[in-house]
């Protein structure tokens, strides 16, 4: 499985990196913001996004109302990673197709759900 | 102070030891400090408004630090480099959002600012509110022989 990992933050890419890592996720792809994570999207096979909400240029929920409005790409399961007192920013995200989010903190194993659950919704 | 205002960062910081590092983090006893400075050698701050106003600091010492960044990134690193600070940042960020998540329950509404990180020993910081400072230090093991370090979670509210 190929993983494009969206944040404008290097080290929490390179956090998130090492949580899809002790899953077993070693195959990983990373953009720095939503337009950025688009062109990677032209020339990469992904099988799954985990996106930041908050970033310059094109934050997560432009990027994932782009990839939902897209007839192929909304087609890869969207994680969204939320930091708490992000209620409506949640409901937002589901409104516009998330197939699922992500609190911060989280462990592997609650990553790994989110991961499992955002596939099986996606019907992957 | 009441205690409602202790509980909410000290569960913060053992909910986000435990699910970020993997590991323990034993509180020892809070003190109260009459000074405006940072307690470890890299420090985030960051202030949050909202229902109350304040101030929080999250400071390790350098080997503290250097072990914090190699269990969140999986990465080696002997001196304290840009990254090691980044993610001193993004520790801080994380115990602050599930510190208004802890407050939230408690019926009080905060909001926060990006972090700042400060690279230095008793580094000046001007809390936004009054001093004394409350100083909780965390103390956890950062191998197998019983080396420990500590954090110390600085804040001050109004």
């Amino acid at each position: 499985m190929k993983v494009l990992v969206v944040d404008d933050f290097a080290t929490m890419r390179k956090i998130v990196k090492n949580v899809l890592r002790q899953i077993n996720i070693e195959n990983v792809v990373e953009a720095e913001n939503g337009k950025h994570a688009l062109n990677v999207l032209k020339s990469e096979e992904i099988d799954l996004i985990i996106s930041d909400w908050m970033m310059p240029e094109m934050t997560g929920i432009e990027f994932l109302k782009a990839c939902k409005e897209d007839d192929e790409k909304k087609k890869i399961p969207f994680i969204m990673v939320t930091a708490e007192g992000q209620k409506d920013s949640v409901m937002e995200a589901i409104k516009s197709g998330v197939d699922n989010y992500i609190v911060k903190p989280f462990t592997p194993d609650k990553l790994k759900d989110a991961i499992d659950k955002a596939r099986a919704r996606a019907g992957k | 102070m009441d205690v409602k205002y202790i509980n909410p960062f000290i569960n913060a910081a053992q909910t986000v030891f435990k699910t970020m590092l993997g590991i323990e983090a034993k509180m020892g006893k809070p003190i109260l400090k009459n000074e405006r400075t940072t307690s470890g050698d890299i420090s985030g701050i960051m202030g949050l408004a909202g229902d109350r106003k304040g101030t929080i600091c999250i400071s390790f010492h350098d080997k503290g630090a250097l072990f914090v960044f190699k269990t969140l990134v999986g990465e080696e690193c002997d001196t304290v480099n840009p990254e090691v600070v980044d993610s001193i940042g993004e520790l801080t960020n994380i115990i602050s959002g599930q510190a208004r998540k802890e407050f939230e329950q408690a019926g009080l509404n905060l909001k926060a600012a990006i972090p700042m990180v400060v690279v230095g020993k008793n580094v000046e910081v001007n809390f936004i509110t009054k001093i004394p400072i409350i100083s909780l230090p965390f103390h956890f093991s950062v191998n197998n022989n019983g080396a420990r370090e500590v954090m110390y979670l600085d804040f001050s509210f109004e």
